[in-house]
């Protein structure tokens, strides 16, 4: 590959606007930070600096040292809980990306993420591990909150496909059915928390049962922290969802499927099947999320939640922008958001700004850093009008202004920017 | 001193990336003249509209208007200096009504910000009585036919005054009597002294209605002529740059064994209560063009759909003696090649690739996969080879965004992947509709040589010309039935008209 050529290429530019975009997040993140630094008396200057750094480095954050000030380094826990944590938002994202490609926007990913935990919860902790290996019971509960999500996320995909019903309202409402509805199940089950007399309203962990998710010696790496191999099964979903939707022939129909489906309909593909299992596919990876985290061993279901819904579904669209809908792009999207989280939690532990600017602040960065989209067009943007200054001088041999591009990969974009009015050429 | 010239686009450059789309053209339009603009698809005719809109920047050239330098940054300036445009694909709000529709963005506002809309509607209503443009203000757009749709859009430009009025493709999507009536009223604004772009590539109505022509090939300016002393030979020469047949060659058919048999085929309309194709028989043969003509909304479209299995049908429908009536579209397709009528409803995924949607119909062929996975060489390679073979135009070749490619070479790409198929049984749906002679000659001895080849092939065609030189049998629609039923040579265009306008019928029904 020529060197010049690389940053022609479509995946390229994603890559750096998706970059771009992060670090102005940050750093908008960071000017939130100063000006609330700066209005609130109880916090000076050099405060306001400190929060700054937790932000941007928060992650490497080793608390304060002898002298107060702040110290950074190697922090195992923080690492260790930064993988933890973005396994579900992982997951999540995954779902709403696959969901986009094929056309869908998956918005029931915390009904999904709902639907998976409670199966899972129920497996993990009904199946005596006296009777079964608890691994094989592990296995069997993943697996049922995978298929418990599919199945709740083929509910707006059949209402889609079958009665042209838009799968965002659908997807609205059963997330709300699952809420209530896995709150009653809980509320009938006997796997309510009694054992310590301290809570109410938990579920049991499923570590009471003797279940949980493998560490894979990286508990080792990561000392003191939640980390377990659910960040491995997540990153091993998204490469293999990457592989079904860009590589395959089924994922080429989900794809034809989502963006006509007139014409998927026309070249005999089953455009009907394929809506539902688009979204059958979705649910199941945010199925995943729910039953990776709570089967983790050291994770408690407060099964009161119809109050709300989980947050990691709606975080999973955030995931899925930023990662403009790579099923491999979630896995470090996904690690992002999880940074985020921990640096919030630091900047509450270290700094007097409290839990709810914290969330302001991460909010703030998680709006800009879905701009990717926009950054992408910038740059395209930009490259255009690099070129029509140098159109001044006969650009392009005439011969090959109606010849297909020499080679594949040295073209530029074809379609200028979404939303140009390009799209309506038609000579 | 004014200018002889009321617009004059002047050495012209437009790029995009891969493709010059407008190289140096210049283009100068005298007041009250009607100038057709003509060239083959992909040949850069929209762009320079858009470019005279306002919708692209030029990297090179300049636009005056009365010998005065102008900038036109977007259509808003585009209508500031009198300009409107009748665009190829409407640019109408669905859902308002036709009223709100022309009105909008010229809108007069009261002091308290209310819309004057009795004004409104009164200069609208004396403005279709003037013209003659007959539409009800008070419909939805998305419930009125694409006729009355343009003649809202002719509105939307009379009503902002617009003194330069650009015509897309006008007549692509209309009926020979509303291009009829288009023609006229043309003619009637240039008296006027209004001045008028026409786009086409269909050499009669530019003979028919202009006074000049300029014409375009692959990017560039290749002359002005006047019409009065042009002829139809010489525009298609100029335009495609060789000599062009006009006319189809073709032995006559000898029809073999019997392909498709269609018997008392029934479908029901989304429209309204009626069957949209009532109790219909045909056959087709081997190594015959049937042809089935009449106006557009007499059952053809559903009549394809029941065929194709895109609709459900009664009856019975026999597919080389196999009985495909309840068949899935997949199965049909083992036998069945089919160009569609809508090429971006179901000709095309237009967010795939070119080469993604050449194996569109035929990814699951072992060719194109193995155990589930596709190969990417095998979809390059065969794609490039359908595209050299079938001399599809685009930017990029095979990783060619569909949407970003022209209406023609869209067409073509559809028609490389039907043909290449290589099925008993043809169907095309108005194969050539909106595409340039030259496409449309490559076209007609694509579907002549099939034919030669034994192929079965149901034609459905509008243009009255296409139905009259490429069939060898021809079925006349009226209403869901077939009234007529003819051999080639043994009917005329014009007692064909009175079949498709439902003044005349042969017998009970056809068989």
């Amino acid at each position: 590959m020529e060197k010049g050529r690389l940053t022609q290429r479509d995946g390229f530019k994603t890559l750096v606007a998706s970059l771009i975009s992060i670090v102005i997040g940050l750093l908008a993140g960071a000017v939130v930070i100063l000006i609330v630094g700066l209005i609130n008396p109880s916090i000076s200057l050099a405060g306001a600096i400190e929060g700054i750094k937790i932000v941007l480095f928060g992650v490497f954050s080793t608390g304060r040292n002898a002298s107060g000030a702040l110290s950074f380094g190697f922090n195992p826990v923080n690492m260790g809980n930064l993988f933890f944590r973005a396994t579900p938002l992982i997951l999540t994202g995954l779902s709403v990306a696959i969901a986009n490609k094929t056309g869908l926007f998956n918005i029931g990913a915390p009904g999904q993420y709902l639907a998976g935990t409670c199966a899972s919860l129920f497996l993990a902790l009904s199946i005596p591990s006296s009777k079964m290996a608890p691994g094989l019971i592990w296995l069997i509960a993943l697996l049922g909150g995978m298929i418990a999500g599919a199945l709740w996320g083929s509910i707006p995909g059949m209402l889609k496909a079958l009665l042209n019903m838009n799968e965002v309202i659908a997807c609205i409402m059963t997330n709300w059915i699952a809420a209530n509805l896995v709150t009653w199940i809980f509320d009938m089950s006997d796997l309510k928390n009694t054992a310590e007399g301290t809570k109410t309203g938990y579920i049991y962990k499923t570590s009471y049962n003797g279940v949980q998710t493998p560490k894979f010696g990286l508990d080792k790496i990561f000392r003191g922290s939640q980390i377990n191999g659910g960040i491995i099964v997540a990153a091993i979903l998204c490469v293999v969802m990457y592989i079904v939707i860009e590589k395959t022939t089924f994922g080429y129909e989900l794809k034809a499927c989502g963006a006509n489906r007139h014409a998927a309909k026309y070249a005999g593909i089953h455009d009907k099947r394929d809506i539902i299992l688009s979204m059958a596919i979705a649910g199941a990876m945010a199925g995943a999320a729910g039953s990776l985290y709570y089967l983790s061993g050291n994770t408690e279901f407060f099964w009161s939640t119809y109050q709300s819904l989980p947050s990691e579904g709606f975080t999973g669209i955030a995931v899925a922008l930023l990662a403009v809908n790579n099923p491999v792009g979630t896995i470090f999207a996904g690690m992002f958001m999880s940074m985020l989280n921990i640096s919030g939690m630091q900047l509450t532990y270290l700094t007097a700004y409290n839990e709810y600017i914290t969330d302001v602040i991460i909010a703030v960065i998680v709006y800009l850093s879905a701009f990717s989209l926009i950054i992408r067009m910038l740059i395209s943007g930009r490259k255009k009008i690099e070129r029509s200054k140098v159109t001044g001088e006969p650009i392009v041999p005439a011969a090959a202004a109606a010849a297909p591009a020499p080679t594949a990969d040295a073209a530029p974009a074809a379609q200028p920017a979404a939303g140009s009015p390009a799209k309506d050429k038609e000579d | 001193m004014p200018s002889e010239y009321i617009i004059e686009m002047l050495h012209i450059t437009k790029v995009f990336p891969g493709i010059i789309a407008n190289d140096d053209i210049t283009l100068q339009l005298r007041r009250g003249e009607i100038h057709a603009l003509l060239g083959e698809n992909g040949a850069g005719k929209s762009t320079l509209m858009s470019v005279l809109f306002g919708l692209y920047q030029p990297e090179g050239g300049e636009i005056r208007k009365n010998g005065e330098k102008v900038r036109i940054d977007d259509p808003n300036d585009a209508t500031a200096l009198g300009i409107g445009m009748v665009h190829q694909h409407f640019k109408l709000v669905d859902v308002f009504t036709v009223f709100d529709n022309i009105i909008l963005g010229a809108e007069t506002v009261g002091k308290m910000g209310f819309i004057k809309k009795k004004e409104a509607r009164k200069k609208i209503e004396e403005l279709s009585e003037r013209y003659g443009l007959r539409v009800d203000l008070d419909a939805k757009v998305e419930d009125i036919t694409v006729g009355m749709q343009q003649r809202v859009e002719i509105l939307k430009m009379l009503y902002r005054d617009n003194e330069i009025l650009i015509f897309d493709e006008p007549t692509a999507v209309l009926t020979p009597q509303e291009i009829d009536e288009l023609m006229a009223m043309m003619k009637e604004f240039a008296a006027e002294g209004k001045s008028i772009l026409f786009i086409s590539h269909k050499l009669n109505e530019i003979m028919a209605v202009s006074d000049r022509v300029s014409v375009l090939r692959k990017g560039k300016y290749i002359g002005t002529v006047n019409t009065k002393d042009t002829n139809p030979q010489e525009l298609s020469n100029m335009m495609v740059g060789r000599p062009v047949q006009l006319q189809v060659s073709k032995t006559p058919a000898k029809p073999g064994d019997v392909v498709l048999k269609v018997e008392d085929m029934s479908v029901a309309s989304h429209i309204h209560k009626r069957n949209a194709v009532d109790h219909v028989s045909f056959e087709v043969r081997q190594g015959e063009i049937v042809c089935i003509a009449g106006i557009d909304g007499n059952g053809q479209t559903e009549l394809i759909y029941g065929l194709s299995g895109l609709d459900k049908c009664t009856g019975k429908i026999t597919l080389l003696g196999h009985d495909i009536t309840k068949a899935s579209i997949k199965a049909r397709g083992e036998y069945m090649s089919h160009i569609p009528e809508d090429r971006h409803k179901h000709g095309l995924v237009l967010d795939f690739t070119l080469e993604q949607n050449m194996v569109l119909q035929s990814f699951q062929d072992p060719r194109f996969q193995q155990g589930g996975f596709i190969k990417p060489e095998a979809v390059r390679s065969y794609s490039e080879g359908l595209i050299e073979k079938f001399d599809v135009r685009s930017g990029q070749g095979p990783i060619t965004r569909a949407r970003s490619m022209s209406g023609g070479n869209q067409q073509k790409a559809i028609i490389a992947r039907e043909l290449d198929r290589d099925k008993p049984l043809i169907v095309a749906v108005q194969p050539t509709r909106g595409l340039d002679v030259g496409a449309i000659e490559f076209i007609h001895s694509q579907l002549v040589k099939e034919r030669d080849e034994g192929k079965a092939i149901l034609l459905v065609s509008l243009e009255l010309e296409e139905v009259m030189s490429l069939s060898d049998r021809i079925l006349v629609m009226y209403e869901g039935e077939i009234v007529g039923e003819f051999l080639q040579g043994q009917v005329t265009a014009e007692e064909l008209g009175l079949y498709m306008a439902g003044a005349k019928r042969q017998g009970k029904e056809a068989k």
